[in-house]
């Protein structure tokens, strides 16, 4: 039998501290050349310590790795292990060395001594593989967060590894960034490399040939992601979840799914009889439940807003041409767009950071062109958390954190106190249990929503979040969505601006999408989502369950225009005399 | 209201792709001419070398197709300093006491002598000419190309244990990070800024620099775990450190770096072998003998 190309062996991992961590608590796991394996698991499961094992950045405290043969544990392998391992890493910026592209490619190379001669050639081919090759001149610092994610698997690549293990590498890009990186990854496992990818998000991991889930250190499921997307219930006991597709399949009484086509195909073929023609009406009817466009009044409203960075010099660059957007007291507004549409930079004229150059902004009442509005009290109505609020934390308590933009406001400490008090309870941290805790030990959800607490601790009219999930585990998305949506019943208006057509889908009632500092569209969630054609030409997508309606429509389901929750599309499905036939037929999990 | 967006502009040694023959020159070249240059202008004395000094070194700005009020930018941080260290020098009669410098003008403590006209013209001339050569370098060389000319002619120093190649990583990792510090910190003010601290542009240093204090934890915090993450990258992309490693970029020393680095060396040369001396003394006396008519 063939050596695996990894094979670890009771893998212990522990970190030593005054508090010693047991990370990995014996993993046996030997994965083949040519294989492509999703690893899934909450925060804290021990996914990013295996990662690491497997190109000896970190030696196990117990139990053996063998990558190609060659045991980490001995310093002289390391070399060969590394040119054999190549990663990727989560964060973009930390993993790029050159000021300019082609140099940080030729880097991995160059350490492993390729000749000289041949490096050119390496270069070239990796860059061209990812898409890159006319930006090979140009610094790191001005390029997407895609494209640096792209130019860090390049660099991987022109080592030309066996394994090419991505750590999380998706979680920061945009539907069209993260669709180029799965494009490539595919494109490398046909032409035989291995794939090891670590993922929050349970679609990618739907795409592996195998899926192993990792809990508290220990293998829970490992399998073909059929088989592992069965046990519905055990990975939500784990706090991850299966794609959304999987789990329609499953309500509708179907057989594990994995893709769209595959749930239309095994609907079409359930139900022998022609399927009854689809109602136009019934998408209507839905909406008219929805409050009327214009009744509530805008609390902020935005017009022929023009912004250009660096404006008069050589550099200049515009960033919003001409944009109108409004926003309703008390609703949830969503903002879509990719990476560099101009989405941060709306959001910060909102709450007057940056003023408008060309255009009207007006919050609750007052213009913001207008020397006299009080700048800083606006942003006291409108508070604005950041992408990745987490590393904007500047006190070393979390109590004191939250406590200081109240204490700008010079209000007494009573008053203070119970606006600390109300903001870490709104975000579900206990004011006893976490005001004294160190900001610097809390968990990466729990750090998020101490920053949001900062936030909320001015009780703002409005809350302004960007990218407010990104990077969350499943578990911790999912609170910080209840969050908001109890903000949203306490009469709190919020914006929300997201990569994640989910959050947007389950959170808003309308949505404006941005591309190129234009908008493109603009209307009622169900009207935006029933347009994937339109959101893909922008580099957006649907979310997946949008398609499949949009399928199902197509080949004669009753499912409304625009549907894009599980719940509506069962509902659909179920009302059409079709429930009784789905329900009786037994599902036939693999399991 | 730009006052976050002053930010952007941080670059540490501007870069200006004109394409220019000085641009196409190897950055060898460039760092040893440059250095040739600013040894002549730094031991030069003569009031009128310096002079013909700064004139090669504006003809040198012309060449490299830079515009000139662009070069000079450099100069102005310093220019309140230098203007008050050249009235000093004007107005507290230099070389008062030796006997060829009889004040021209004298009034109270202060007076002015030939020998201070001329110190002052040495001042101005030196300090303008150092700065538009540094400038220079790096307007016309990419951080790339300054980091492999260093280590290049660093390296027949490695024998002697200095370690050219880490060096030249180091200098090149600090510059590549400087625009994701500068961005890192734009976003912690804007931050800070949305949760209510007043923070105003254009007001004075200390304010200023108070503004910062509170966003400095934060950003030093992200910079160590930067610095952790890349450093656990540079390990996984098999960096060791140290020589063994080949390297993508070439340098190329062509007739046209020979040409240059022959007349920067004659020029400097010439500098010394040209009797500028006795042409200050000449000068000096005619401004004397007017000032006593």
């Amino acid at each position: 039998m063939n050596e695996p190309l990894v094979r670890m062996e009771n893998l212990h991992h522990t970190y030593a501290g005054p508090r010693p961590v047991e990370a990995l608590r014996g993993i046996s796991l030997a994965v083949q050349e040519g294989e492509y394996v999703a690893i899934v698991g909450a925060n804290g499961s021990g996914k990013s310590t295996l990662a690491r094992h497997l190109n000896a950045l970190l030696l196990p405290t117990r139990g053996e790795v063998w990558i190609a043969g060659l045991n980490t544990r001995q310093a002289a392998n390391w070399r060969e292990i590394r040119r054999t391992v190549q990663m990727v890493f989560q964060q973009p910026d930390a993993q790029l060395v050159a000021t300019v592209v082609e140099e940080d490619v030729a880097f991995g190379p160059e350490n492993f001594a390729v000749p000289e001669a041949e490096l050119p050639q390496r270069v070239r081919q990796a860059l061209e593989t990812v898409g890159l090759w006319a930006q090979r001149q140009r610094p790191p610092h001005l390029l997407s967060a895609g494209q640096k994610q792209r130019v860090a698997i390049a660099g991987a690549l022109a080592v030309h590894p066996r394994l090419l293990v991505l750590d999380e590498a998706t979680a920061m890009l945009d539907p069209a960034g993260r669709a180029a990186v799965l494009d490539i990854v595919r494109q490398l496992q046909a032409q035989g490399t291995t794939i090891i990818a670590i993922t929050h998000e349970m679609d990618e991991a739907a795409q592996a040939d195998r899926v192993v889930v990792l809990d508290a250190g220990r293998l829970a499921l490992d399998g073909p992601p059929r088989q592992v997307f069965a046990h519905a219930a055990e990975l939500r006991a784990l706090s991850l979840d299966v794609p959304p597709i999987t789990d329609l399949a499953r309500r509708l009484g179907l057989p594990v799914c994995l893709s769209a086509d595959e749930l239309v195909g095994a609907l079409n073929n359930g139900f022998s009889a022609p399927p009854p023609a689809p109602l136009p009406d019934q998408g209507r009817a839905s909406e008219a439940t929805l409050p009327p466009a214009n009744t509530a009044e805008a609390i902020i409203q935005v017009e022929a807003l023009s912004h250009v960075y660096l404006r008069g010099s050589p550099l200049a660059a515009p960033a919003l041409e001409g944009v109108d957007f409004a926003v309703r007291r008390g609703e949830i507004a969503g903002l879509i767009g990719p990476t560099g549409s101009g989405k941060s930079t709306l959001l910060q004229h909102l709450n007057g950071l940056l003023p408008p150059q060309a255009g009207r902004v007006v919050v609750d009442g007052q213009d913001l062109a207008n020397p006299a509005t009080d700048r800083r009290a606006i942003r006291r109505t409108v508070g604005l958390v950041f992408q990745q609020p987490e590393d904007q934390l500047f006190e070393r308590y979390v109590g004191d954190d939250v406590a200081f933009g109240p204490r700008q406001s010079k209000w007494p400490p009573e008053e203070i106190r119970a606006r600390v008090r109300w903001a870490m309870e709104a975000v579900g941290l206990d004011f006893v249990a976490f005001k004294d805790r160190l900001t610097m030990t809390l968990s990466g959800g729990e750090r998020r929503r101490a920053a949001l607490a900062g936030v909320l601790a001015l009780r703002p009219q409005v809350l302004v979040a960007d990218e407010p999930t990104a990077g969350l585990d499943p578990r911790a998305r999912a609170e910080v969505l209840r969050i908001f949506q109890r903000l949203h019943e306490a009469g709190v208006t919020l914006v929300v601006a997201s990569h994640h057509m989910d959050d947007i889908a389950a959170l808003c009632n309308r949505v404006v999408a941005l591309d190129a500092g234009r908008v493109f569209a603009a209307g009622t969630t169900r009207e935006i989502f029933a347009q994937p054609e339109l959101l893909q030409r922008h580099g957006l997508a649907a979310p997946p369950l949008a398609d499949v309606a949009s399928r199902l429509r197509a080949a004669g389901w009753p499912v409304p225009p625009g549907a894009w929750s599980a719940d509506e599309i069962v509902q659909a499905l179920q009302c059409r005399r079709l429930g009784p036939y789905l329900t009786t037929k037994a599902p036939r999990h693999q399991t | 209201m730009e006052d976050f967006e002053l930010l952007r502009h941080v670059t540490i040694g501007q870069y200006l792709p004109t394409g220019s023959r000085l641009h196409r020159l190897d950055p060898r070249t460039k760092i040893v001419g440059l250095g040739l240059l600013l040894l002549a202008i730094i031991v030069h004395q003569a009031a009128s070398g310096l002079l013909v000094g700064l004139l090669l070194v504006l003809g040198l700005v012309v060449l490299a197709r830079v515009p000139l009020d662009f070069a000079l930018g450099g100069l102005k941080p310093a220019l309140p300093i230098l203007l008050l260290l050249a009235a000093l020098q004007l107005l507290f009669g230099w070389g008062l006491f030796s006997t060829s410098c009889h004040p021209l003008w004298s009034w109270w403590v202060l007076s002015i002598t030939p020998c201070s006209v001329q110190a002052v013209i040495v001042l101005l001339a030196r300090f303008t000419a150092l700065i538009l050569l540094t400038s220079l370098l790096t307007l016309t060389t990419t951080i790339s190309e300054l980091a492999h000319g260093a280590e290049a002619l660093l390296r027949p120093l490695q024998r002697l244990g200095v370690p050219a190649d880490e060096l030249a990583m180091v200098f090149t990792i600090a510059l590549r990070f400087v625009p994701t510090l500068a961005q890192q910190l734009e976003k912690l003010l804007k931050a800070q800024a949305a949760r209510g601290a007043d923070i105003k542009g254009g007001a004075n240093p200390v304010q200023r620099t108070r503004q910062l204090l509170p966003v400095l934890v934060p950003l030093f915090l992200t910079t160590l775990r930067r610095g952790e993450e890349l450093t656990l990258a540079m390990e996984a992309r098999g960096y060791t450190g140290g020589p063994g490693r080949t390297h993508y970029f070439r340098l190329r020393f062509g007739t046209n770096d020979v040409l240059a680095l022959a007349i920067i060396v004659v020029l400097a040369v010439g500098l010394f072998i040209v009797p500028f001396g006795a042409v200050d003394q000449h000068w000096l006396s005619l401004l004397v003998s007017i000032a006593s008519h």
